[in-house]
């Protein structure tokens, strides 16, 4: 196998440090290395024409370029090798500027010396490399959006209009969301069921998107490209294409009432019912809880509608991807005992507020206090319910409610301009466009402000008192108002829980789900395939949630527009007559994509190449195509060949944190001993402890594992898996009389170069005290010699 | 039934009438009781350092492996809080390291709720059924919290028991407020406004006794009555019962079992009452 090595120059950034002459030598004399040249600028035009000059001439079948860190330039020069006819994964880098020359400028020897350790390593691995072929698999251009709030019907809307096809599940007999309830919206005040109407009517005729109401998802197989989904239809024992909506028909005759869910309690419905008069499907739904099967409805409809006989429908779907955008629930608010919500009449919720306010709701658009039926003249609202309250568990902060409340108040105050009316708050968070300015308007409304969290609610003798501490005068008060209205919180639906489950979604500890980068990545789930919008992921007002479901299905678009998906063929598979099946792949995979049909199996579109597995696999039933055991043995065999430090480490460091920080530590010139040699890896997870024993048995004196910061593991938690693995493997070393202290986990991010830096030099003194390897068991040889003696 | 008892350091101070109250009552109503040997403070005197607070909770739970009663309300607090924290695994491994005899789980109890369970309706040992006796049930904070077991805002478990002595439970609606006693030595003001708040409470909704299920609160409310009243220039004159003592009468002890003569606002007359009003009916 003829290999080219390639040392640069990089200007005076390698040669100004390293002895150039000496590496090309050096290159020269290692087994199958058939040229070896030094360049100026090896990423240059005349650089890479160079390589694939080479390539031609000398038959070259794999290359070692010598340069900068593989981050920069390995895509830049897997193009210059596929021109030239070799397999772009036929090339391999070893990283002599960032991880050599920046970091080592005042110890030009002993940085050659590292410079020519890390080519043997990359000649070593680059002998076993194997061509890999990028798989191309089709993919379904359907996507399920499961929710059909604000942001599930943005998403569903945009992939339609782009030639998606949508299936959208909603869990409720009509789509629309929290947001068809509410009566005006922040900031503009604008009525909110005249803005969403629209798009919901939008969404029922488009002929681009399939509608399942009343429907939930019971199941998700596959992986992104291909999913395959059941969903069930329950019966709402209506047919939906017949009946015309009328309602009055059968709901005027049906002799059931019961508290209506889409007035929170305030308002009444009828066991056949139509949740609001804008629902989307314009169908009747009969309740089999409420309904006692009287039969009136079915003689009095009309179009002949009503089956009570209807049975639920699975439904089979296939797409290439997902949306989550399952939304939110409101707090309990009964939950906060101290108000008495549930006790006493007059204390009521946000979303009741809403409802009363609300022109087509229970009490047609009156403010009134329930015990009474009467106007209030004096409404309390309390900030906060629910939210920013480890009572209660919620330590966040449900972001709307500040605004909900300000314009609530507004809205009773343009009303009832007589009417008191105080907001009792912690912090008002008006933090958006307009919405500053939003809160001046109720100051100068003459709505009050008091800045407190209330401790209590007392009835005495029907009338309500609040007890509080206001924090701008320091003093304890006892106020009466007639109406008090609780700013419940944001919790994630629970109803989406199981959902979650079934996709592999992580939680935040807040319990919503977690996105894949809290920044940089705000709508893409951890699975390939699955996006989340709107508040499944926390709470967002309306704009942020329709921008999310946009945002999502560019996601969409952009993965499936083309029809096939090409695959990173970085892949794990398995060596099916090693496997034991004994499953612990299919828990540890961050990807869930594994699974155990007698032998595991890795779905390859949905592996990411992490490497776990791998590491994890208790008879190496599993390796990776990419970063395979055997060439990254083959690296730890050519780091300790001849040692030239002492002491001597192999360093583990995962591409995407601790790599990236080694790099960082070389572009800001930190410098630190030479003594580690780098080996990169996708993740620590990848590291399997038989590498650490390899190591230290070829005579390096201690092994460094360094991965992202835990909780920033880039696949999910391979940090806190390499974690695990490495105590276990102390625990070994201890056993067969090595220090355990040879091994060292770190974590690091890309961004956190000195922090690398000053981990490897407290390790390198931790190893000096402890001596070269083996010293403990020549000790404890001495030792048990002279107990024999 | 067979419990372990602790005690905790009010027993052996202000709270005298608390614990013999307790161990008369458990005797009379056959509930086996074994005072742990070698008990220290509930972890009180640290609530400001959670890991130590708990570590001295763990030392008490760690000396035996049968239900642990008290009758104090701080110290059940404590040690429940204790309980909850100790199912941190972290929390356990420090608490553990430096215990000699190590904690594995346990059960705690507060005797308000140890007698309910003892003591069925219609227990015919209930000698003197407190017919008409208008009662305040006062729970104070620490009963319901942490949370979990009763609700921290209406709670039912006194009204329940008290119904359960024939007695009558008054609308007390301060019943959950705090006694003012965390803060009597930085505020004394403060908590001498707010403990009279909760005699003036019990004395608007015609209580003849106020029963407490804390020695603090007992103290704030019993020990502390007559300087109020003489710091407001309004007389109470409501006796304040530990719950178990209340019990114990129901049950025919007598007074110095009881601990009775030990209140500061005596509580004889409604004793006396209650058997004239048996005696009226017999």
């Amino acid at each position: 196998m003829p290999i080219g090595v390639y040392v640069c120059h990089c200007g005076l950034n390698i040669a100004g440090v390293l002895n150039m002459e000496e590496l090309k030598r050096f290159a020269e004399s290692l087994p199958d290395v058939t040229v070896a040249r030094d360049l100026q600028f090896s990423c240059s035009d005349i650089g890479q024409e160079q390589i694939q000059k080479d390539i031609a001439e000398f038959k070259l079948d794999r290359v070692v370029v010598a340069a900068c860190s593989p981050r920069l330039h390995e895509p830049t020069f897997r193009r210059a090798i596929s021109k030239a006819g070799l397999n772009p994964y036929m090339l391999e880098m070893a990283n002599i500027r960032e991880q050599c020359s920046w970091v080592h400028m005042d110890q030009p020897a002993m940085a050659t010396e590292k410079a020519k350790d890390l080519i043997r390593m990359g000649v070593a691995k680059a002998a076993l490399l194997r061509p890999l072929e990028p798989e191309s698999i089709p993919v379904s251009k359907y996507v399920l959006v499961i929710g059909g709030g604000v942001a599930g019907i943005a998403a569903a809307l945009d992939m339609a209009d782009a030639g998606l096809h949508v299936f959208l599940v909603e869990r409720r007999p009509t789509i629309g969301g929290y947001m068809a309830l509410l009566t005006d919206v922040f900031p503009t005040n604008d009525c909110s069921i005249c803005v969403l109407g629209p798009k919901m009517s939008e969404v029922f005729n488009h002929p681009d998107i399939t509608l399942f109401t009343y429907s939930e998802v019971l199941g998700v197989e596959g992986s992104v490209g291909n999913f395959t989904v059941s969903v069930i239809k329950r019966a709402r024992y209506v047919d939906e294409k017949l009946c015309k909506g009328c309602i009055n028909e059968c709901a005027g005759v049906c002799p059931v009432e019961v508290p209506s869910e889409y007035d929170f309690g305030i308002g009444k419905r009828k066991a056949i019912y139509i949740a609001y008069p804008q629902a989307v499907p314009l169908a009747a739904t009969i309740d089999p809880k409420a309904c006692i099967g009287c039969g009136r409805c079915e003689q009095a409809c009309p179009a002949q509608a009503v089956r009570l006989e209807q049975e639920p429908e699975d439904i089979k779907l296939n797409v290439g991807a997902i949306i989550v955008a399952t939304g939110w629930q409101p707090f309990d608010a009964s939950r906060k005992e101290e108000y008495g919500f549930g006790r006493y009449r007059d204390v009521i919720t946000t979303l009741q507020m809403e409802r009363m306010l609300n022109a087509s709701g229970p009490t047609k658009g009156d403010v009134v206090a329930p015990s009474t039926g009467r106007i209030a003249d004096s409404i309390a609202f309390l900030q906060c319910v629910g939210s920013r309250d480890a009572t209660v568990g919620n330590p966040y902060c449900s972001r709307i409610c500040c605004m909900a409340s300000l314009k609530n108040a507004q809205l009773v105050k343009e009303k009832y301009p007589e009417t008191d009316i105080t907001i009792y708050y912690i912090d008002i968070r008006a933090c958006g466009e307009g919405y500053e300015e939003f809160y001046l308007r109720a100051q100068k409304l003459g709505i009050n402000f008091v800045r407190s969290r209330v401790s209590r609610i007392e009835e005495v003798d029907g009338r309500l008192f609040l007890i509080f501490e206001d924090t701008q005068t320091a003093e304890i008060k006892r106020v009466h108002h007639d109406m008090a209205v609780l700013s419940v919180g944001l919790e994630p639906e629970k109803n989406a829980e199981v959902l979650g489950n079934l996709l592999g979604l992580s939680r935040r500890p807040d319990r919503f789900f977690e996105i894949a980068h809290p920044k940089m990545r705000p709508v893409e789930a951890h699975i390939d395939g699955v996006f989340i919008a709107g508040c499944a992921s926390g709470p967002k007002e309306i704009p942020i949630s329709i921008a999310q479901g946009s945002a999502a299905a560019a996601k969409a678009i952009k993965l499936l527009h083309k029809g096939t998906l090409e695959l990173e063929p970085t892949s794990a598979y398995v060596d099916p007559d090693k496997c034991i099946k004994c499953k612990l792949c299919v828990d540890i995979c961050p990807k869930k994509a594994i699974s155990v049909k007698s032998p595991a199996y890795v779905d390859e579109a949905a592996c990411k190449g992490c490497g776990s597995c791998a590491a994890a696999c208790p008879v190496d039933a599993i390796n990776m195509r990419f970063f395979s055991d055997e060439q990254i043995l083959a690296q730890v065999r050519a780091a300790t060949f001849e040692k030239k430090e002492s002491p001597l480490i192999v360093a583990f460091l995962c591409n995407w944190c601790s790599y990236g920080a080694a790099d960082l530590a070389g572009t800001s010139r930190i410098q630190y001993p030479t003594n580690a040699r780098n080996i990169r890896v996708m993740c620590s997870a990848r590291v399997d402890p038989s590498f650490v024993l390899e190591a230290l048995r070829r005579g390096a004196d201690g092994v460094l594992i360094a991965g992202c910061r835990i909780g920033e593991c880039h696949y999910r938690d391979g940090n806190y898996q390499a974690l695990q693995r490495v105590q276990v493997l102390k625990g070994v070393l201890e056993k067969i009389g090595l220090n355990p202290g040879r091994v060292k986990i770190v974590w690091c991010a890309a961004s956190e170069g000195e922090i690398y830096a000053k981990d490897l030099r407290e390790f390198i003194a931790e190893l000096k005290a402890m001596g070269p390897v083996g010293t403990e068991l020549k000790k404890l040889k001495n030792n048990r010699n002279e107990g024999e003696a | 039934m067979k419990l372990a008892y602790y005690p905790g350091c009010v027993s052996q101070s202000t709270g005298k009438e608390m614990d013999a109250s307790t161990r008369a009552v458990c005797t009379a109503l056959g509930i086996e009781i074994e005072e742990l040997a070698d008990w220290n403070c509930c972890g009180a005197t640290h609530v400001s350092n959670e890991l130590v607070a708990t570590g001295l909770a763990a030392r008490n739970m760690a000396q035996t492996d049968l239900p642990i009663m008290t009758a104090c309300s701080i110290c059940y607090s404590n040690l429940r809080a204790a309980e909850e924290r100790l199912k941190e695994p972290e929390v356990l491994t420090k608490v553990n390291a430096v215990l000699d005899k190590k904690y594995r789980g346990a059960e705690v109890r507060h005797a308000l709720d140890v007698m309910l369970e003892a003591m069925p309706e219609g227990d015919e040992r209930i000698v003197l059924p407190l017919k008409g006796l208008l009662v305040a049930p006062y729970y104070g904070c620490l009963l319901t919290r942490p949370a979990g077991l009763y609700s921290a805002e209406f709670p039912v478990i006194l009204e329940t028991l008290i119904k359960r002595l024939e007695a009558e439970p008054v609308d007390f609606r301060k019943k959950t407020a705090c006694c003012g006693g965390p803060i009597f030595m930085p505020q004394e003001n403060a908590a001498d406004d707010i403990a009279f708040g909760i005699l003036s409470e019990a004395k608007r909704a015609g209580a003849e006794v106020i029963v407490t299920v804390c020695p603090l609160c007992h103290l704030m409310l019993d020990a502390k009555q007559k300087i109020l009243e003489q710091k407001k220039g309004e007389k109470i004159g409501i006796p304040v019962l530990y719950v178990t003592q209340l019990v114990g009468i129901a049950l025919g002890l007598g007074p110095e079992e009881l601990g009775l003569f030990m209140n500061t606002v005596s509580p004889m007359g409604i004793v006396e009452k209650a058997y004239e009003r048996m005696g009226n009916e017999s």
